[in-house]
């Protein structure tokens, strides 16, 4: 039960949130939406007793979970009632080991040692990583990671679980993994599950009451998935046609790989990849988490050398947005960021920046941004170099649909004047309407047009590698 | 192409109890410091080696990862050989090198690379989880043995996150020039602002992530299962044993 919540942090004029009421009942599930920076988060971290006990902000109002008033109560108490996970996977892990991290919660409950292993038992079994079970933490993917923070969220039994983006920097099967397990906790289990997401179609068969949160306020709440218009709402979905068509005329080769093979120390990674990309041409990666995508990239940036094989860069001027934006940015503030290798005038910055989204920053550090806002910082300080090879790691993670459409109109604008352009995304409705040709990276790698390979993976029963999946397409080369 | 391989063998030092490992480290640190000459510092130092090569750590991974500290172990020696003038001269580079030099310059960058050896064997071979449950069981409360896990836990990802800072510097074309004060500043600055930031938003992280998984909310917690001994802890013994009768013998001969 929330009521008249308001939430300023230190040194913002704003309120994060100003005057949330919502009433949860036990069992129902909450699908928590609305554009990048509109307070989803904080509300999350606020109803986990988070804010302002360990996050510092002022806040007024009430939040009761099972009666218990959690904006004065120790987090560590709220935990038994309340789970979150949170957006970023790396972050929430405790231990080093992944039967460990399942089992620090149950721990730290003083449960005895056979409901402790149980515990970890059943929730490792729920999301699906029975196979990762003695690995260190360190060796998993972001994906891995994530699931298993969900697991170790679900081995503390709370009753009202909170998901912040939980399938972000998921794969479609580990998406599908996640989204399976929140439908068999409602139907099994009599928990509370609130979710935050921009992507809502694979949540509508839990039959989510929506709430749709926008710069602090509930704008809205939907109780029935008819005439539920995710795009008019300005979610994420309606991308649009499947790309069929490759560029007219054949362009001269950016990158080519032949027989690349790559291992970290003794973990084989890729084996024998061969592929080429051309000017002005769209490689959309797909694949499972650790399956190797960002190696790939790493490789074509001439950042890792293979152990077997050769990679042939034809063009000198590369592009990289990582998937961890903060890993690139270096300067005091955005403007300097964006000015950090005197590419761009005072001027066009300023351009740059409206067009992103991200006016009335110039002077913040780029660091205090949100990752979203990050994130496009670092496309448009790739873009500023006029890349001949844009490589990108994951750029759509938390941008809302007006961010995906402007970052898209970039890239075609990059692949219009020449540029060749890797792009490694989970989102698959997404990435299809925009790659030219399509990789699936994994033990058996199928390269080819767009339709060709989805067609091939539709084939091979990876469903959740289907746009249909996502947005309940009737028909692969359906719009 | 994806197979993911761990080591699931507990060779060595690694199947030894956590306090076996520490018991022994201990020894190392007690025989560099306790011993004036350079003898059992070098048997200290070849033991520590060859415990990792029994523990699955290959020795040439095992000294790259010591590159650093050979390097500073070098910079010690060479810098008391030039300075400490003891004893007769072995040779004349502008300033005669003398044989009270060279010793004291072996000891002191032997005793700093023994500690150095055995402390990083004592990390790659001690699962931090048990040693902190054996800290714990000693009275010391699990809040504070805890902070060891998390030690180890971020030092691998705080070198990872440099790797991909730097690698992000060489892309921009904005990597580190040494070559003026100003270059020097803004080096640090480009390397250290973002792998600071990155941590300090780990802290704010990782406390949520452990007292949203109730750490902290009652006075005990449950241990993690006893590690009986093995045949291991055997080798961890002996290993301590050995250096104790080390100590002892260049004490009563007085070994250089």
């Amino acid at each position: 039960m929330i009521e008249d919540l308001r939430v300023r942090y230190p040194g913002r004029d704003k309120l994060a949130l100003c005057g949330v009421r919502e009433s949860v009942a036990r069992g129902e599930v909450i699908a928590l939406t609305g554009p990048s920076g509109c307070g989803k988060s904080t509300l999350c971290r606020t109803v986990a007793g988070f804010v302002p006990a360990v996050v510092p902000a002022s806040v007024s109002g009430t939040v009761h979970v099972d009666g218990l008033s959690v904006l004065t109560e120790d987090p560590a108490r709220v935990a038994e009632r309340l789970g979150l996970v949170q957006q970023d996977p790396e972050a929430q892990i405790c231990t080093l080991n992944v039967r460990q991290e399942v089992a620090f919660g149950p721990q730290n409950l003083c449960l005895p040692r056979d409901e402790v292993d149980r515990r970890v038992d059943e929730a490792i079994a729920a999301v699906g990583i029975s196979h990762l079970l003695g690995r260190r933490t360190t060796t998993l993917s972001g994906g891995e990671k994530q699931r298993l923070a969900i697991a170790a969220i679900l081995a503390m039994t709370p009753s009202t679980i909170v998901l912040d983006e939980p399938a972000a920097n998921l794969d479609p099967d580990g998406a599908k993994a996640v989204f399976d397990t929140l439908r068999r906790l409602r139907d099994n289990e009599d928990r509370t599950i609130v979710i935050v997401e921009h992507r809502l179609s694979p949540l509508l068969p839990l039959e989510p009451r929506l709430v749709i949160i926008d710069r602090g306020v509930v704008v809205d709440r939907r109780t029935s998935r008819h005439h539920l218009d995710l795009a008019e709402l300005g979610l994420r979905a309606g991308w649009g046609p499947i790309r069929t068509t490759s560029p007219a005329r054949p362009k001269p080769k950016a990158l080519v790989m032949d027989r690349v093979t790559f291992s970290y120390d003794d973990r084989p990674v890729l084996d024998r990849l061969s592929l080429e990309v051309r000017s002005g041409e769209i490689l959309g990666i797909v694949g499972p988490n650790g399956g190797g995508k960002t190696t790939l990239l790493r490789l074509a940036a001439g950042l890792e050398h293979p152990s077997f094989g050769r990679v042939t860069r034809t063009r000198s001027r590369v592009g990289f947005v990582f998937q961890h934006p903060h890993q690139q940015l270096f300067e005091r503030t955005v403007a300097a960021e964006l000015r950090i290798d005197g590419v761009l005038p005072e001027d066009p910055v300023r351009r740059v920046l409206h067009d992103a989204s991200l006016v009335g920053l110039a002077d913040a550090p780029p660091l205090s941004l949100s990752l979203g806002e990050q994130r496009r910082l670092t496309l448009v300080s790739a873009l500023a170099r006029r890349p001949d090879l844009l490589l990108l790691d994951e750029p759509f993670i938390g941008q809302d649909r007006k961010n995906v459409l402007w970052i898209l109109s970039r890239l075609r604008a990059a692949q219009e004047r020449g540029a060749a352009i890797l792009l490694i995304s989970h989102d698959i409705p997404l990435i299809a309407t925009i790659a030219d040709r399509l990789l699936f990276l994994d033990a058996e790698s199928i390269e080819g047009t767009t339709a060709e390979t989805l067609a091939r993976l539709a084939a091979t029963g990876r469903e959740a590698y289907t746009p249909c999946y996502w947005e309940g397409l009737d028909d692969l080369q359906s719009g | 192409m994806i197979s993911r391989v761990d080591d699931p063998k507990r060779a060595g030092l690694r199947g030894a109890a956590p306090l076996t490992n520490a018991l022994l480290l201990a020894c190392f640190v007690t025989a560099v410091l306790a011993t004036p000459g350079v003898t059992v510092k070098l048997a200290a130092l070849a033991l520590a080696v060859g415990l990792a090569a029994a523990s699955g750590q290959p020795p040439t991974r095992f000294l790259q990862r010591l590159r650093f500290v050979i390097l500073f172990a070098t910079v010690l020696f060479v810098a008391q050989a030039l300075s400490i003038r003891e004893g007769s001269a072995l040779f004349t580079i502008g300033i005669p090198i003398t044989i009270g030099g060279v010793l004291a310059g072996a000891t002191m960058a032997l005793r700093f690379l023994v500690i150095l050896t055995s402390s990083l064997l004592f990390v790659a071979v001690t699962d931090p989880d048990r040693l902190a449950g054996a800290i714990t069981r000693t009275g010391i409360p699990y809040r504070y043995a805890f902070l060891l896990v998390l030690a180890l836990r971020f030092a691998p990802l705080f070198q990872q996150e440099m790797r991909t800072v730097r690698d992000a510097q060489r892309i921009r074309g904005v990597g580190p020039s040494f070559t003026s004060p100003r270059g020097i500043v803004r080096a640090i600055r480009y390397t250290f602002l973002p792998v600071i930031v990155s941590g300090l938003t780990r802290v704010d992280s990782i406390t949520m992530a452990m007292k949203g998984r109730a750490f902290g909310r009652y006075r005990d917690r449950t241990p993690p299962s006893r590690q009986p001994m093995t045949a291991m802890d055997g080798l961890g013994f002996a290993a301590t044993a050995l250096l104790v009768a080390l100590v002892i013998l260049s004490r009563r001969f007085e070994w250089p």
